[in-house]
């Protein structure tokens, strides 16, 4: 499956990120989210939910070969063990949605745990069903 | 005809559920306005700022349909 | 300490000196956050002779333990000072995501002394805390500022600004953040620019140190899906408060061309219907917030550029809508931007700029006054002129500029009999003739005439509304529960609209701090800052508080002119019986001052103590005080 974005439904109230930071770090911490919301004001006047596709290019990148698709329903996930920090990723994702923070041992990208989903109360994060992609 | 209503808050106490938590399941004869189902209920129209069902607000003089789902609203202070 | 940001920063604008200091765990526990903290602090540390836009006031900025939370809705960040508008205690609150930035940075209060010799705004970056020149931004627009501000720093800075209008010193200036959310009322933005302070930015990037975390994921999370499915949630997400208008229409307390009736011609115009019609851009959240009343907008009128604001919210509606007597929503919205860009509080400047309407309908000011333009009823271009003059002090604007009641008193010619204010700040959007506890409500309130001390509405339809009786003790439980949300903060919509109890906000409070902090704890200390800003008020302003809890003769005795409440007022005498009943019912003397009784069973003996030296003091009433003050709303029998 994936997270489905309807942008026109963003209203910028970050619960995403708070329960995001929640679950992966037991804090709350918008900054270490692995979903940022761009907001585009005062005009047009729109939010973006911006978080991982799940496109593998990180993994393709990594030199330590760090990131596989251990995640939930296939999502790419960073192994702590054998993450440097060396920040390739970052420069790959070709749609900057691999996130950093300085007190995160790694970087920051969606596994697909969907809690944000759940706590999303305007339709602007859903789960779809897609069929599992076959790269790598 | 049948009309559902739902409430929260204070309404819902007039309201009394029956249904769910908010909702009540309401018959009454003809097709009355939203005003008219108030006073068969004995709920004071000024404690209904609007109805609203589909997606829509109703002034009370709306006529629901059969079996519609109605949201009785309360005035309340915004800021 | 669990649940808060953990330092407080003292600023010395003149010298430039920056202190922190750990934020005290008893200072936390007794007062809680924002309205609490500023009442303790102006009480303690301004001079009762101190000019609100002068050197001695402090400008403090403060969220709360409920800030940035994950408690529901912890948006809130309250801003607080002397009143230049009152004279007596201010906070004023915003949404948005301030509040929660700076508990991430680690800060739960900042307290800004003195004047700075030039234009600054407040960088804080985490640790980082410094006063950055702002001569190149002084003079430019609210909202024209936060655009350029977060170009300059970055998307992640929050930002709020004040206006010219704060710069100059307007009595009702207000502080915008995030493109629309203020802290509108009490004149705070004024004396942020007093001190020269142009903006705030604030990036914080730590977590909040919470004390039970799963408790507290759960509680909230529990409250997410039960909410969800809420009877007035879609309402709300849809239209936000706005959606009153027709109510108040159609019950006769909106006020239309400065109060002069209570039902508005035209007012399908500018109704919540109308704004999400034909101005809604998008549904607008405050921080943690997932019923996302706030609606940003674009106001198109031919011949001026596009507008866009978040808003037009009920009050604005109400005040620079139908008080000033407009129809058409895009002209409610662009008065609402061009306020908010001019840093003016809606809700003052409405009804201010309405006022003045009457009196160009009187031929009190004449165009003469106005540099050749009008004051005519629903002229967004008079409108927009005025404001201007408004916001510039310039001739006639430097009058009104001064708020409602002081404009009244400079011009004279019986202009106070339709100056809708209490202690000198304007009436927010009700009329309150047909609602005698509303009135009590406006009369009374610390802050002057602000329905988020006490809503009483539907207290007056369900106690009836051509009654005094019974009316007093729900005004006190109002003042008490309402301003709690002030206090903690969090946005009280939750409990308002969607049946989050005040228990529950206060028990998120146990799973961040680790506190067994009951909702009547929390009541108490409501009660007790009540009581605090009171006595520092009469301590600013002599007394007895009797005389400060006067209402507009408007109110009092002009019956309304037609529609759904027409013949109706409040009548003096029914006025003073409530008086005398809310003073009984609060354990203050008949006089209305607050008595040694009340003050030490609230913690308050140095309060009584500055009273009595003063001759301020309460006398003792027969029989003891109230053994609970304020009551919650009983409806009616079924």
């Amino acid at each position: 499956m994936r997270i489905k974005v309807d942008k026109s439904r963003c209203t910028g109230c970050k619960l995403c990120q708070q329960i995001c930071t929640i679950e992966h770090y037991h804090e709350i911490n918008p900054k270490k989210a692995a979903i940022h919301i761009g907001a585009e004001f005062p005009a047009p006047g729109v939010f973006t939910p911006m978080l991982c596709v799940q496109c593998g290019a990180c993994a393709r990148a990594c030199p330590e070969i760090a990131i596989e698709r251990t995640g939930n329903d296939g999502a790419f996930v960073i192994d702590p063990s054998k993450c440097t920090n060396c920040g390739v990723c970052i420069e790959t994702c070709p749609i900057g949605v691999m996130y950093s923070h300085a007190d995160a041992p790694t970087p920051i990208k969606c596994d697909l745990c969907l809690k944000c989903t759940e706590v999303c109360n305007t339709g602007a994060l859903t789960v779809v069903d897609t069929p599992r992609a076959t790269s790598r | 005809m049948v009309v559902y209503l739902r409430s929260g808050g204070k309404l819902r106490d007039r309201l009394k559920p029956d249904v769910d938590q908010y909702t009540r399941k309401f018959e009454i004869g003809g097709t009355p306005t939203l005003r008219e189902i108030l006073v068969a209920m004995d709920i004071p129209f000024a404690l209904v700022a609007f109805g609203f069902s589909q997606g829509k607000v109703r002034r009370l003089d709306y006529r629901p349909s059969e079996g519609e789902v109605v949201t009785l609203q309360p005035p309340v202070a915004g800021g | 300490m669990y649940g808060y940001g953990g330092t407080i920063v003292r600023i010395n604008l003149e010298t430039g000196e920056i202190g922190r200091s750990p934020t005290p765990e008893t200072f936390a526990r007794e007062w809680l956050g924002a309205r609490g903290f500023v009442a303790k602090t102006i009480y303690d540390e301004v001079p009762r002779d101190a000019d609100p836009l002068g050197p001695e006031n402090l400008f403090i900025i403060a969220p709360g333990v409920l800030t940035g939370s994950f408690a529901p809705c912890g948006s809130k960040v309250g801003f607080g000072c002397v009143s230049p508008l009152t004279n007596g205690h201010a906070d004023s609150n915003m949404g948005g995501h301030l509040g929660p930035e700076l508990k991430f940075a680690g800060y739960d209060m900042i307290v800004f002394e003195r004047i700075s010799p030039k234009p600054v705004y407040l960088f804080v970056d985490d640790d980082t805390i410094e006063l950055r020149p702002a001569e190149q931004y002084w003079g430019m627009g609210s909202l024209d500022l936060e655009a350029r501000m977060k170009k300059d720093l970055g998307e992640d800075f929050q930002i709020a600004t004040i206006g010219p209008a704060g710069e100059n010193g307007v009595a009702f200036a207000c502080i915008t953040h995030d493109f629309g959310r203020q802290a509108g009322r009490c004149g705070v933005g004024a004396v942020m620019g007093s001190k020269k302070i142009k903006a705030i930015a604030v990036r914080g990037t730590r977590s909040l140190p919470v004390h039970d975390l799963p408790g507290l994921t759960k509680h909230t999370y529990d409250i997410i899906q039960r909410t969800k499915t809420h009877p007035n949630m879609e309402p709300w997400q849809k239209y936000g408060t706005a959606l009153f208008v027709s109510w108040a229409n159609e019950h006769g307390c909106f006020p239309s061309r400065n109060f002069q009736t209570t039902v508005h011609e035209g007012w399908e115009g500018i109704s919540g219907e109308k704004l999400a019609e034909e101005v809604l851009v998008t549904h607008k959240a405050c921080f943690g917030c997932w019923m996302n009343c706030g609606k940003y907008s674009r106001a198109r009128i031919p011949g001026k550029p596009d507008a866009y604001l978040e808003g037009p919210e009920y009050e604005t509606i109400a005040l620079c809508g139908g008080s000033c007597g407009m129809t058409d929503i895009h002209h409610v919205a662009y008065a609402n931007y061009l306020c908010d860009n001019l840093g003016l509080d809606t809700m003052s400047g409405g009804n201010i700029v309405g006022f003045a309407m009457e009196c160009f309908q009187r031929g009190i000011i004449t165009q003469k006054d106005l540099e050749g333009h009008e004051l005519r009823w629903g002229n967004i271009d008079d409108f927009e002129h005025f404001l201007r003059m408004i916001a510039a002090r310039r001739g006639i604007g430097e009058t009104f500029s001064h708020g409602t009641r002081a404009a009244a008193q400079k011009l004279g010619r019986g202009t106070i009999e339709f100056a809708e204010q209490a202690k000198g700040m304007e009436f927010s959007g009700y009329d309150t003739r047909w609602y005698s506890a509303q009135l009590l409500s406006y009369c009374t309130s610390d802050i002057g005439a602000h329905h988020n001390r006490s809503w009483a509405i539907t207290a007056d339809i369900e106690l009836g509304q051509d009654t005094p009786v019974g009316k007093a003790p729900v005004v006190i439980y109002l003042q008490h529960i309402r301003p709690l949300f002030d206090t903690w903060p969090c946005c009280r919509l939750f409990w308002g609209e969607l049946d989050v109890t005040p228990e529950e906000h206060a028990e998120a409070i146990k799973y961040l701090t680790g506190w067994a902090m009951t909702i009547e704890e929390s009541m108490r200390v409501s009660e007790k800052i009540w009581n605090l800003t009171r006595a520092h008020y009469l301590e600013r302003n002599g007394g007895p508080g009797r005389k400060h809890d006067v209402a507009p003769l408007r109110q009092l005795e002009e019956r309304i002119p037609n529609g759904p409440a027409e013949g109706r007022k409040v009548g003096t005498e029914n006025f003073e019986y409530m008086l005398n009943d809310y003073y009984a019912n609060r354990g203050w003397d008949r006089d209305g001052n607050p008595t040694r009784e009340v003050l030490e069973l609230l913690g308050l003996k140095h309060a009584a103590d500055n009273l009595e030296k003063r001759g301020l003091l309460g006398k003792p009433i027969p029989g003891g005080i109230p053994k609970v003050r304020g009551q919650k709303l009983k409806p009616k029998a079924m």
